[in-house]
């Protein structure tokens, strides 16, 4: 899927848990998320920990998506 | 009797040498050159009912033309089976093979028929499209090369079983298919025996062969994200409670896109997730984990980027295969040209 | 650790007064078994049904396969599941073989089941085909999970489990035809001889995803997700310390049956001492969080390099996003200079043209596989269906399907059938006895 957006022309950051398998699907922006059936929350935490660790996790992939890489690229969070 | 066709080039429809290549093609009723070989084999069961000859440069310089010819010629025909070549270690003849092979199986669906040798670059350029043998470098093979299409064309013909690639002897064609043993050998001794040579250092094999990586270029980076148009796109499963597009809940096939103009975040009891490959308990509860629509608002809201795309985009990720998921992306795609989406999130479960 | 199996080789079973073995003959008493079965009160209705290979049967949706088998010093046959903790492997128990407890629904499917043929075409796609099977067939007052996709099915698991052990308490005092005695020495205790060989561990990744309880692999009772890997004799995997899950597309899954009786760990025995010195079992898991991935790859791997393996096997129990734990696995094996195979089912798609595991590296360079999940199987009607067919299609089993544009639905009027390969009951046999492979056309 990543791909195929990207060869479109679109810039995409993908948002995933599974590094490993993004890095194997070919996708060049990757921001980690926290987990598979939750990728932007945590039950653990309250909604406002929750809150803040989306709002900074999709803060961080849209930085990604004006980054000028130049390889396959994991970004910190 | 069924029948067959047999597409050579100008060399071997002797017409001439290199000072021929560019001659154009043409249709011959009966055998020419290599199609007496091919009938010599095919016996009294397959008829072969024509010869068609062109010349490589002409099929390499004006491939369209000269594929459009050859199906023209085809149109009238009645047959069953396409043979092409063989091409052995001829680039020009192979990679013309490739190209008349696959316009004719695509238009008319019939088995197509081919061999080159390994060094030969329409190996590469074709071996997903169509059987290409792995045949010998020069014309001295031309006999036994006719000889192993022939015998799977046959094959093919009377419907008997197919067998690998490895076995057949033809180049593999990337696609996996599960098959019975035989005679049977149970995994654990097949782990057993792949284990005991890896640990002796001798040759063993995998049944699973780790295919290179596909690298993509990288589009270029958004340039002013806050007049910047951001879509959303899960494999996350998110959907309206009652999943109108009935994405299925794994290897899904279909795709849905959703309008959240005028919504805030994603309500609890509106949207849930429909994937079955995770515990979905947590994202019913609230879909906001999964597409963040809140804190995409927030970001429109703070003039961070210019907005968000009306709609998000929502499918399967489980069992779904690589194929349908590009499928899909293509699909999509038009949808975000369209709303001059500039960039795009995907969230994956 | 000396484990005495005791087998007793079912030719036939019936159903008669006594529950009772003899010459070969399985007698059930249906109401006695019965009464076991309706023990948990959440049983609404239920029903035993004797199916054999040739039956013109289609079992569906089947959740479970237990072998029937008593403790014969006493004790539950799953400690810490149907009965008290206690050390499993040790001391003797007796098996009720060439059969098992099949447990279906009676209405509703899910994800995690699957369907058994026991003749015809579909035959050979599930282990149990193969088998005597006394089949549970039954509905439970669950109504929270009635209409989910992903099915805890307890009570039926466990009356599965009573079920076998009650059937299996038939032979407690009986001489077994045959006694197979599986004894490991204590690692540092080996003679010379057997030290010398290459040393080997069994890895084996058991299902985990759920992260809520209820739904994933039990190691004496205790659910697989909130485990780190550890060190296990095979003699307890042998002996019940293991159960299966209710979750996972089915034909990766592997049943109590196949973990009861792995054949991979019984291949490791007979090379013990021949061609290998065969350490242990490093039991694993399969968890959704990367962390959790990575944490359980470093720790398999330390331990084994710290038992002094030369050799591994890394099986899996499902596929898709475990493929990251396998392959992590494998890598950190390897790079721990242990010498890796593989042994999993591959996901390649309808065109048969998917990466077939989600993540690969070029590391993993011995995989035995056992399948395609995907592979599409379309089956005639057939006489008899035990359970509801209806289900395959209706309740999200993962090889089925209500709508398809191209194919229409996997149930068709007629009773014949289409479907993945990903909903044959256990049918990729990962834990070793599958003789597919995957080839490359």
């Amino acid at each position: 899927m990543v791909k195929e957006i990207e060869r479109a022309g679109i810039p995409v950051v993908q948002m995933c848990n599974l590094i490993p398998v993004a890095k194997s699907v070919g996708s060049n922006r990757i921001v980690p998320t926290i987990s598979i059936p939750y990728p932007l929350g945590d039950p653990t935490k309250t909604k406002e920990e929750q809150w803040k660790i989306r709002y900074h996790r999709v803060k961080v992939a849209l930085d990604a998506l004006t980054a000028d890489i130049k390889e396959q690229t994991v970004f910190e969070v | 009797m069924k029948k067959a066709i047999v597409y050579i080039n100008q060399f071997f429809g002797q017409i001439g040498g290199e000072d021929k290549a560019d001659f154009e093609p043409v249709i011959r009723e009966g055998l020419v050159g290599p199609a007496i070989e091919y009938q010599n084999q095919l016996g009294d069961e397959v008829k072969v009912t024509h010869t068609i000859i062109c010349g490589d440069n002409f099929m390499g310089s004006h491939t369209e033309e000269a594929i459009n010819t050859i199906l023209g010629f085809l149109e009238d025909k009645e047959f069953d089976i396409f043979f092409a070549g063989p091409a052995f270690r001829a680039g020009r003849y192979g990679t013309a093979c490739g190209h008349i092979g696959k316009a004719v199986k695509e238009k008319f669906n019939v088995p197509v028929i081919t061999s080159m040798n390994d060094e030969n670059p329409g190996v590469e350029m074709f071996r997903r499209d169509l059987y290409i043998f792995k045949g010998g470098a020069s014309a001295a093979s031309m006999k036994k090369d006719i000889k192993k299409m022939v015998d799977f064309g046959k094959k093919i013909l009377k419907g008997e079983e197919l067998l690998s690639a490895e076995e057949e002897g033809y180049f593999g064609r990337g696609i996996r298919k599960q098959v019975w043993l035989d005679p049977p050998v149970t995994a654990a001794d097949r782990v057993m025996d792949m284990l005991l040579k890896k640990l002796k250092g001798e040759p063993f094999k995998t049944e699973l062969p780790i295919p290179p990586q596909d690298k993509v270029l990288i589009a270029p980076p958004i340039k002013d994200l806050s007049k910047a148009t951001i879509a959303i796109v899960t494999s996350g499963g998110i959907v309206p409670v009652d999943n109108p597009d009935r994405i299925q809940s794994a290897s899904a096939t279909r795709w849905g896109r959703y309008d959240i103009s005028g919504l805030d975040r994603l309500e609890k009891g509106v949207f849930k997730t429909i994937h079955a490959g995770f515990d979905p308990a947590v994202a019913n509860e609230d879909p906001n984990v999964i597409v963040p629509l809140d804190a995409m608002r927030a970001f429109e809201r703070e003039g961070k980027i210019g907005k968000l795309h009306e709609y998000f985009y929502s499918t399967v990720g489980t069992g779904t295969t690589q194929g349908e998921a590009a499928r899909m992306a293509k699909e999509m795609i038009p949808y975000l040209k369209e709303a001059n989406v500039d960039g795009v999130i995907l969230i994956s479960t | 650790m000396k484990l005495e199996l005791g087998n007793f080789y079912v030719k036939d079973i019936v159903f008669g007064d006594r529950t009772s073995y003899s010459n070969g003959i399985l007698t059930i008493n249906k109401e006695e078994a019965l009464k076991v079965v309706m023990e948990d009160e959440h049983i609404t209705e239920a029903d035993l049904y004797i199916v054999k290979p040739g039956d013109r049967v289609r079992l569906v949706p089947v959740k479970e396969a237990i072998e029937p088998r008593v403790r014969v010093g006493g004790g539950p046959v799953f400690p810490g599941v149907t009965g008290k903790l206690m050390q499993a492997g040790n001391g003797r128990t007796h098996a009720l073989k060439d059969c098992s407890v099949l447990v279906v629904g009676k209405h509703w499917g899910g994800f995690q089941d699957g369907l058994i043929d026991m003749s015809g075409e579909g035959a050979k796609y599930t282990y149990f085909s193969q088998l005597k099977n006394i089949v549970l067939v039954a509905d439970t007052d669950e109504d929270f999970e009635k209409h989910e996709q992903q099915k805890k099915n307890r009570a039926l698991r466990w009356a599965g489990m009573r079920l076998a052990e009650y059937i299996g308490s038939c032979v407690k005092n009986l001489e077994p035809e045959e006694l197979e005695t599986f004894e490991l020495e204590p690692i540092t205790k080996r003679s010379d001889d057997v030290k010398d060989l290459p040393s080997v561990v069994l890895v084996l990744q058991f299902q985990s995803q759920m992260e809520e309880l209820g739904y994933n692999d039990l190691i004496y009772g205790w659910d697989t997700n909130r485990m780190l890997p550890t060190f296990m004799h095979p003699n307890e995997i042998l002996d019940g310390a293991v159960i299966s899950g209710s979750f996972m597309p089915c034909s990766s899954k592997w049943s109590t049956y196949d973990i009861q009786n792995f054949p991979m760990i019984r291949r490791l025995y007979k090379e013990h001492g021949k061609t290998i010195n065969f350490l242990g079992v490093i039991a694993t898991n399969l968890n959704v969080a990367m962390d959790q991935k990575e944490r359980a790859a470093m720790f398999v791997a330390q331990m084994a390099k710290s038992l002094g393996a030369d050799g591994a096997i890394v099986a899996e129990e499902g596929y898709g996003n475990p493929d990251a734990d396998f392959i992590a696995c494998i890598v950190a094996l390897e790079d721990a200079g242990i010498k890796t195979v593989g042994l999993t089912p591959e996901c390649t798609g309808r065109d048969g043209r998917s990466q077939p595991l989600v993540t690969v590296d070029p590391k993993a360079d011995a995989i035995v596989s056992t399948g395609d999940v995907s592979h599409l199987i379309e089956l005639p009607p057939m006489e008899t269906v035990i359970g509801e067919l209806e289900s395959l299609a209706r309740d999200g089993l993962a090889g089925g399907w209500a709508v398809d544009e191209i194919l229409g639905p996997s149930v068709r009027e007629d009773g014949s059938i289409i479907m993945e390969n990903n909903s044959m009951f256990c049918g990729d046999q990962v834990v070793g006895w599958s003789t597919k492979t995957v080839k490359e056309f």
